[in-house]
């Protein structure tokens, strides 16, 4: 019996690998193939035929979730769900927690908030600064290859390939500072991430503030003075008007996420 | 695609790509999930999976593959109402009462887990759930009393005999 | 009292904690079709262009409608109170909104109904946009409605609701200052978690039974059988259950296209708006504008009130007329004002019209002249709630049009509110009543507007 309201195109295949190297392969060079993760963003997308794709990739049985540790690095899963890193150390657990609600968190993957720029109403890629700031490098399949890369030139460049999982080493010290959403279906309108590493490097990244996650180097740079830091951070954005709010607003908020994530780093070193 | 719905297992046909929330209104007919607006920004669609609550309208149906899916009709039953749904009914926790399935299933994992009477908590939990008649004050008592394991005279609130509208015929 | 402050029982309090409350979307009925509508990208052009043929060739595809299947296309939704009607079904030769429904089609499947809905050859010709209500009075403002920018058709032929009273320039002359604002509310989306919904079945016997979320069962059968041309006793309607309204499901948004659906395809068919849909084409609580301009005394009397309103209908009258009226009677809010000059304007612009909900009309009054009391407070450094307090409606005080208040509860109100936030008051403050002015309370301004004094 036809499903009445259903939102798929019968036209549309769809592929159900069960192992990460079925997945690599089902994926090809990615060319006409829409990778559905948890299916909080695609899915929507079909219901609402923002999308039509004549093939998609389902990844939910191809056993690419998990976090592990080896050491000091972590390495996480292309599948694991966001509600899975709630408990992580700053910045990555607050960042995480500060994403939708619990059943959203539950189903949204990192690997999908890895490849999402802009929704209509605003950029959606929340856990892209936490990422950045730890220094992560993103694993990924091309045309049957498997090959790594920094997050921060794979961002926007991912299409043709396939996120399998990212990783980072522990870092010394991190925090998280974002503003409060108005409610939990709305995405963060601005946040920074900021982490030390054990070798003493210092990042600090922003969501919020431009299509992708971005480093803000001049914050880095002047990171001694948080209250210096901050007003540089403006230096390496360019904010947008958006739903969430106006680009005026986020200049005038940045730098004091600036200066509390690196307060908090600086009492907790 | 088998599932299980409510204990009765269940074979889906269409597409695994195919919003669970669809598969269980309009194939199987289980209409207590809700769809308020098919982009998981509501909480109307909430079933539980395997014990989670999940957003049905976001979920292919081909993830649901081998799960047990329980939805508002299948945590109680009129003459066998579980305590979170007496709850609901004492504290007049639904008015409209088409958040109320979503509310409900989010709420019960919630105590299922262990959660408490502290209301922050239960906000937590319920966080994804609109509602745009209550004001959430009695949702949350009365989840709040469900947490504490109050129990109710539910002869002053709740009625034997409810509403349905007569339909041209089952499916 | 049996009933206030008891414990009763919800009549569908079960049904809705055990999922069995049936709403229009529950209601499943056998080869029933799916509707989808072309609605306009633009806020304001002309329809040059409107062949369906493609759409109705496409297989599963059973009907498709224009404004020429529709056998009365204009309808006012209050033409029982005397509002002529203005807007049609589905767009004629133009389009005023964003949304406005042009065509629907019913098909198998809501996704073949999306894509006849793609087929479907339509063009347009835009023409700038009304969107500010301030602009509507421009000389050179674009005519946006065939009755002018404005509406013109209170009693009398009257463009506006006007009320005078007293005189108000004797109550600027008298003032010790003026307290200007503008008060500008912004449209409200109702959102109810259930959005528009419409089933309709073809009977045996001829009539149409139609499932509906209306508010207002007997107002849509009206309109549905005003704009079809037929009996009542046509239709059944089946209603009462209601995912959530709050005066946005009172414009009989799908039964009239759903019926019209079911008799061209003689098959159910079920018409759903998405949540896009529901933000982007379902009426909202229209935009105020409005402008206060008030004179008041030192010691917080307030003589005499300017007010100008806007109200922004968007593209057609609806109930606006009837929210104008209501909030005509209620602009000085809580308090007694003898020396009143109210113009308020029905204002088309190019938006979605706007309709009813809670407190149509008088909330956006409450909004102005509560902050606006706040600033004759802040301006003339007084307490907020004393100055309300001295000039709140009491028994026999009149309304702007003159109705004697028989039990007004300002008083009351503002005592209890002082005493829940623990705001002091001075005890000839606290020992205030509602009872009819006198002394102190009756200055000699307020002595003329004072009506019957029988209270409750």
């Amino acid at each position: 019996m036809a499903v009445a309201s259903v939102a798929v195109d019968a036209a549309t295949e769809t592929m159900v690998p069960g192992s990460e190297d079925e997945a690599i392969a089902a994926f090809g060079d990615g060319v006409g193939v829409v990778v559905v993760g948890g299916g909080t963003i695609v899915v929507p997308d079909l219901t609402y035929r923002r999308i039509r794709p004549s093939k998609t990739l389902m990844l939910g049985h191809a056993g690419l979730a998990g976090i592990e540790t080896d050491g000091a690095q972590v390495t996480i899963g292309a599948m694991t769900p966001v509600q899975d890193l709630v408990d992580l150390p700053a910045p990555l657990g607050p960042c995480a927690a500060n994403v939708a609600d619990l059943e959203i968190r539950s189903q949204g993957t990192v690997g999908g908030n890895l490849c999402a720029g802009d929704a209509p109403e605003a950029p959606r890629g929340d856990l892209q600064g936490a990422f950045l700031a730890l220094g992560a490098t993103v694993r990924f399949a091309a045309d049957g290859e498997v090959a790594e890369e920094p997050l921060e030139d794979f961002l926007g460049e991912h299409s043709g390939r396939l996120v399998l999982g990212v990783s980072f080493d522990e870092p010394a010290a991190g925090a998280f500072a974002g503003l409060d959403r108005p409610h939990t279906h709305d995405y963060t309108a601005l946040a920074v991430s900021g982490a030390k590493g054990n070798d003493g490097t210092l990042r600090l990244a922003v969501t919020g503030a431009g299509s992708w996650g971005a480093r803000l180097p001049s914050a880095e740079a002047a990171a001694g003075d948080p209250e210096a830091a901050g007003k540089a951070a403006l230096q390496d954005v360019s904010p947008r008007d958006d739903a969430l709010a106006s680009a005026w607003y986020r200049t005038k908020v940045l730098p004091a996420l600036v200066r509390r994530v690196l307060t908090e780093m600086g009492a907790s070193s | 695609m088998n599932l299980t719905v409510n204990g009765a297992a269940c074979e889906i046909d269409g597409s695994a790509l195919t919003p669970l929330l669809d598969v269980l209104r309009d194939e199987l007919g289980v209409t207590g999930p809700k769809a308020g607006c098919h982009q998981g920004g509501c909480g109307a669609c909430t079933v539980l999976v395997d014990g989670e609550p999940r957003r049905s309208c976001l979920m292919p149906a081909g993830y649901a593959e081998g799960a047990e899916i329980v939805t508002v009709e299948g945590i109680g039953a009129p003459e066998d109402l579980a305590p979170i749904q007496q709850a609901f009914v004492h504290y007049y926790a639904a008015q409209c009462g088409f958040c109320t399935s979503g509310m409900l299933l989010a709420a019960q994992a919630y105590l299922a887990r262990g959660g408490s009477d502290d209301h922050e908590s239960i906000q937590e939990a319920l966080a994804g759930h609109v509602c745009r008649c209550t004001g959430y004050a009695k949702i949350i008592d009365a989840v709040a009393a469900a947490a504490r394991g109050d129990s109710f005279d539910l002869t002053t609130t709740a009625v034997g005999k409810h509403t349905t509208m007569a339909t041209g015929g089952a499916e | 009292m049996k009933v206030v402050g008891a414990r009763i029982p919800r009549y569908d309090g079960v049904a809705h904690v055990t999922g069995r409350t049936t709403y229009v979307d529950d209601v499943r009925v056998p080869g029933t079709l799916w509707a989808k509508a072309l609605r306009s990208p633009v806020h304001h052009a002309a329809v040059t262009k409107l062949d369906t043929s493609a759409a109705e060739s496409m297989p599963g595809v059973h009907a498709v409608i224009t404004w020429e299947d529709v056998p009365l296309l204009e309808y006012g939704h209050l033409s029982a109170l005397g509002i002529p009607a203005d807007e049609p079904l589905l767009a004629k030769d133009e389009v005023r909104y964003l949304g406005q429904p042009i065509a629907v089609v019913a098909a198998e499947s809501e996704q073949l109904a999306a894509a006849a809905v793609a087929a479907i050859d339509v063009a347009f010709e835009e023409r700038p946009a009304l969107l500010d209500v301030r602009a509507a009075f421009d000389p050179d403002a674009p005519k946006i409605h065939q009755w002018g920018n404005w509406y013109p058709h209170f009693e009398n032929e009257m463009d506006r609701r006007q009320i005078r009273k007293g005189d108000i320039d004797r109550a600027f002359e008298d003032a010790d200052t003026i307290v200007q604002g503008v008060y500008r509310p912004a449209a409200i989306e109702h959102a109810p978690i259930e959005t528009q919904v419409c089933q309709v079945v073809p009977e045996p016997d001829g009539r149409l039974t139609i499932y509906s979320c209306t508010q207002a069962l007997y107002f849509s059968l009206g309109v549905v059988a005003a704009h079809l041309q037929q009996p009542l006793n046509r239709f059944k309607l089946v209603g009462g259950t209601t995912g959530g309204g709050f005066g946005g499901k009172v414009d009989t948004a799908t039964e009239t296209v759903t019926c019209l659906l079911v008799l061209k395809a003689n098959r159910p068919v079920k018409w759903r708006w998405t949540r896009e849909e529901e933000f982007l084409c379902s009426s909202t609580r229209a935009p105020w504008h409005m402008e206060l301009a008030t004179a008041v005394t030192r010691d917080g009397w307030i003589l005499g009130q300017k007010m100008l309103t806007l109200h922004d209908a968007g593209a057609y009258a609806r109930f606006s007329p009837y929210g104008l009226t209501k909030h005509s009677f209620h602009h000085t809010g809580a308090y007694s004002i003898p020396h009143l000059h109210f113009d308020g304007y029905v204002v088309f612009t190019n938006r979605v019209p706007t309709t009813a909900m809670r407190g149509f009309g008088v909330t956006s009054v409450s909004f102005a002249v509560e902050t606006h009391m706040n600033r004759i407070a802040n301006l003339l450094g007084l307490d907020p709630i004393e100055i309300r307090l001295k000039n709140a409606n009491r028994i026999g005080d009149t309304s702007p049009n003159g109705v004697s208040y028989t039990d007004p509860s300002t008083v009351d109100t503002l005592k209890a509110i002082a005493d829940a936030i623990g705001h002091e008051l001075p005890a000839d403050y606290r020992t205030m009543t509602n009872e009819p002015r006198s002394g102190e309370l009756l200055p000699e301004h307020l002595v003329a507007q004072v009506g019957s004094t029988e209270g409750h």
